[in-house]
């Protein structure tokens, strides 16, 4: 196992950086998830670090050995960092049990065999050993690809997001395994998904990616509690926004306001607050205009002055009733418009 | 995208080796045009010949291409767009003629309608020329334009439909212009074959630039007015190649491994549905069954008249020994261009060029070539070894890009991330060759392996002028039983020749029921 480290690394497609000046660590045996929407750098990232592509500027480490340099790039097949893909890729020509011995070749046959069962026995495949891709079910599929992934021992493991194309039930049992295999074999690794809930869920640490950039670098509760700026709140859920200036440590808002003492008095701001951290209760502030079952909640929006935002609320709450609007500190964030 | 250290060493590898295999394509081709433009002897430039020679190959591709193209898009459109008895197993039964070269389908036809045959109209001289052209050559307009039918076009289609199009107006105005690519990229692969060919004209008794160069070198014995007229020849082909390509755009010339869409038919009249199943057997009764169905019957009526076991084994080992030499540079230029890089997009071009250029040009060309090579004094003898060499060159150069196609659409099938997969597994360049993208190639290997043997065994022209002494093939005999007005002779070679040519266009017809069973 090793760490990975990043430090301003850059990615140039066509003149455009699709990777900005990222730096960042996946700590040893911990799980770091790459939050982002398409077009973030996040999948790019992964395949940065794999050294299936080359930086154009910064370094990777993993450990203490520096991979990636613009300057040197050690080949992905001497890197000895796994990586499930996406389609997972499996050799369509192999039975399971091959894929996933395939990259055991550095040892006798028969140990190469014995490992490659005793993976797919860890997994739940061992009756499928002999089958080949194409006869495997896609979370079948996905968990092979996993076990080649960590049978070589790698020294960090890459997953691209791993579980997209399955359905909510099989992907929450995928996740179990695949964070429990993680776990078991203590390896460090690096996990790219567009689904916030998950990213919070599964990470140890979390990176939060836009256009290239990284936003923010946290622990999934401070990421949550405390985000960097507008763009890393709405990364983690649903916000509302609003801009106004700080008077007397506070901005004003529609709907209350917001603390704002770390902020300059007078400052021009921009507060965002958590759906979540939108609490209504019967009274005569805002007007409800819209109801959508959301699970346990109601994703309920609200108008006061012509301006509406979305609350997740736990009641029922009834179309066109009119409610009083309570905004919880803990998910109310207000950020210098300057910055 | 290849890590910068490590692996750049693999990768310059196997692009020189692609360069190489282009030489070697290339290599005839260029002897044409230097030893044309070097000074000799012999006819000169612009010499009757030549001028004969160009206005009949350029009158038979119009005449033969353009009835190629019109039975090959009219039968497109009816099996896909029209509803008829027998038209699910039209759909692969038109691409049958495809099998037959065009010397054997004149051949036949030579027997049939002339003197003592059974048919009494006699298809004969430019006309009959050009009926062979368009009915043994008309399946390359036909699988263009149906999978240009059958894929992009049918949410146009569908669109024109609830618009209120009647099918003539619907084929006129929205089939017609979007198969265009379609019907040019299959079209210039009939006319290129009918720029190639050399049996059929010649034994019609027609002067075009292919029949011309083997006057020339024959009865003129002027190699270099030979090499003369294979230089314009080869040019116009280019030329053509070049503007065909412009033409086609991005259009791509669907392949058979493309998935074909269940269009929703027009249920035709009964008379209409007559018409349709009348023309598309037609279409299979005159390419296919007639003149195999004499063939066969002559063949055995003359069993033992012909000793072709000889010529048999010839052909065998001859269409296999070119078919696994030009495999391996088709392979090569094939991966080289998957793997990106302006040397291998060079290389499939350049292919390309050879596969434009008609049999007797290449063979002039590799021909001169070697005998300049034993004029320096590269190399010595002039033996049956040498001059097979020199042929199997003369194939690769023509056919590689025959081979590499089928190569490079299995290739590309392959997902971009088992490459990477493999990578980050620790397999270096070598070990990925050899366990993933060989094995899972294999079978397009094989399917090309498969369609060089058949297009190699099928080839006259160069196998007539480049073949060693008393080494005869099934198409030379046939061709030389043909030239003694001996057809039930030539019957039995012609036969086999067809035979081997049903292989790969049976493949080929498996792609498409397959596609069809899978489709929604």
């Amino acid at each position: 196992m090793s760490s990975v480290t990043l430090s301003n690394v850059r990615r140039i497609y066509d003149g455009k950086p699709v990777v900005n000046e990222v730096s960042l660590t996946a700590p040893e045996a911990q799980v770091l998830a790459l939050l982002g929407a398409s077009g973030s750098g996040k999948s790019t990232l992964l395949r940065l670090i794999a050294g299936l592509e080359s930086v154009d500027g910064g370094e990777i480490r993993l450990g203490d050995e520096i991979a990636s340099t613009p300057k040197r790039t050690l080949p992905a097949e001497a890197r000895r960092v796994g990586m499930v893909f996406q389609d997972y890729s499996l050799f369509p020509h192999l039975s399971a049990a091959a894929n996933v011995a395939f990259g055991l070749e550095h040892l006798p046959r028969a140990e190469r065999e014995a490992q490659a069962l005793s993976w797919l026995d860890r997994i739940g495949l061992h009756a499928r050993a002999h089958a080949f891709p194409h006869e495997l079910s896609g979370g079948e599929q996905q968990r092979v690809a996993l076990a080649r992934a960590l049978a070589p021992k790698p020294r960090a493991v890459l997953l691209d997001e791993p579980f997209s194309g399955l359905d909510p039930v099989l992907r929450e049992e995928l996740r179990q395994v695949t964070m429990d295999a993680l776990a078991e074999t203590r390896t460090t690794a690096l996990f790219v998904t567009h689904d916030a809930e998950e990213a919070l869920l599964v990470a140890d640490r979390l990176a939060i990616l836009k256009n290239g950039r990284l936003l923010q670098e946290a622990a999934p509760r401070d990421a949550y509690d405390k985000p960097a700026s507008i763009d890393a709140a709405a990364a983690l859920g649903p916000i509302n926004t609003a801009e106004g200036r700080v008077e007397n440590g506070a901005v004003a808002t529609p709907f209350g306001a917001i603390s704002a003492r770390h902020l300059i008095e007078g400052a021009q701001a921009r507060v965002a607050v958590r759906a979540e951290a939108v609490r209504l209760a019967p009274g005569r502030q805002a007007r409800v205009i819209d109801v959508r079952p959301h699970g346990a909640h109601d994703l309920v929006r609200i108008e006061a002055d012509g301006v509406v935002w979305r609350a997740l609320a736990p009641a029922r709450t009834v179309l066109g009733e009119r409610v009083d609007v309570g905004l919880q500190p803990a998910g109310a964030f207000a950020f210098s418009a300057a910055g | 995208m290849s890590g910068r250290a490590g692996s750049r060493l693999n990768v310059d590898a196997v692009a020189l080796f692609a360069a190489a295999a282009t030489l070697i394509c290339a290599a005839p081709a260029l002897a044409v045009i230097g030893f044309a433009l070097a000074p000799g002897e012999g006819a000169r430039f612009g010499g009757p010949l030549l001028t004969n020679g160009a206005l009949g190959t350029l009158g038979l591709t119009l005449a033969g291409g353009t009835g190629a193209i019109v039975l090959g898009a009219a039968s497109a459109w009816l099996v896909s767009l029209c509803r008829f008895p027998g038209r699910g197993a039209f759909e692969w039964l038109l691409v049958i003629p495809l099998a037959a070269p065009s010397y054997v389908l004149a051949y036949a036809y030579s027997g049939l309608t002339w003197a003592g045959g059974p048919i009494a109209f006699p298809v004969r001289g430019f006309w009959g020329a050009a009926f062979i052209y368009a009915i043994g050559l008309y399946p390359y307009v036909y699988l263009a334009a149906r999978a240009a039918f059958a894929s992009q076009s049918a949410c146009a289609l569908e669109a024109a439909r609830t618009l209120g199009a009647k099918p003539g107006a619907l084929f006129f105005r929205v089939g017609l212009p979007l198969a265009r690519p379609g019907l040019v990229a299959g079209g210039a692969l009939a006319l290129m074959e009918i720029a190639a060919d050399y049996g059929a004209a010649q034994h019609f008794g027609l002067t075009t630039l292919s029949t011309a160069i083997f006057r020339a070198w024959y009865a003129h014995q002027s190699a270099h007015g030979a090499l003369q007229i294979a230089a314009v020849l080869l040019i116009a082909a280019l030329v053509f190649l070049v503007a065909e390509r412009r033409a086609r755009g991005r259009a791509g010339f669907a392949d058979g491994g493309a998935r074909w869409r269940t269009l929703p038919r027009y249920t035709l009249s009964p008379l209409a549905a007559a018409g349709a199943f009348v023309f598309c057997a037609g279409l299979i009764v005159l390419g296919a069954a007639l003149p195999l169905g004499w063939l066969a019957y002559i063949a055995v009526e003359h069993t033992y008249a012909a000793d072709i076991t000889k010529a048999f084994f010839n052909s065998i080992s001859l269409a296999g020994a070119g078919a696994l030499a030009t495999l391996v540079l088709a392979a090569l230029i094939a991966v080289s261009a998957r793997r990106g890089g302006a040397m291998g997009k060079f290389s499939l071009f350049a292919a390309g060029m050879g596969y434009a250029a008609p049999g007797a040009v290449l063979a002039l060309g590799a021909f001169s070539m070697f005998g300049l090579m034993r004029e320096f004094g590269w190399i010595g003898g002039v033996g049956v070894s040498l001059a097979l060499v020199t042929l199997i060159w003369a194939y690769a150069a023509r056919f590689t890009a025959a081979g590499a196609q089928p190569i490079d659409a299995g290739l590309a099938r392959l997902s971009k991330g088992l490459d990477a997969s493999a990578r980050t597994l620790g397999a270096g360049p070598a070990r990925r060759l050899w366990q993933v993208d060989l094995p899972i190639a294999a079978p397009s290997l094989a399917a090309a392996l498969l369609i060089l043997f058949v297009d190699i065994l099928k080839e006259l022209p160069a196998t007539l002028i480049i073949r060693p002494f008393n080494f005869d093939t099934l198409a030379v005999i046939a061709y030389q039983y043909a030239s003694d007005e001996q057809l039930e002779l030539a019957a039995a070679p012609s036969l086999l020749i067809f035979a081997a040519g049903l292989a790969p266009i049976l493949l080929l017809t498996r792609s498409i029921a397959r596609g069809r069973a899978g489709s929604r």
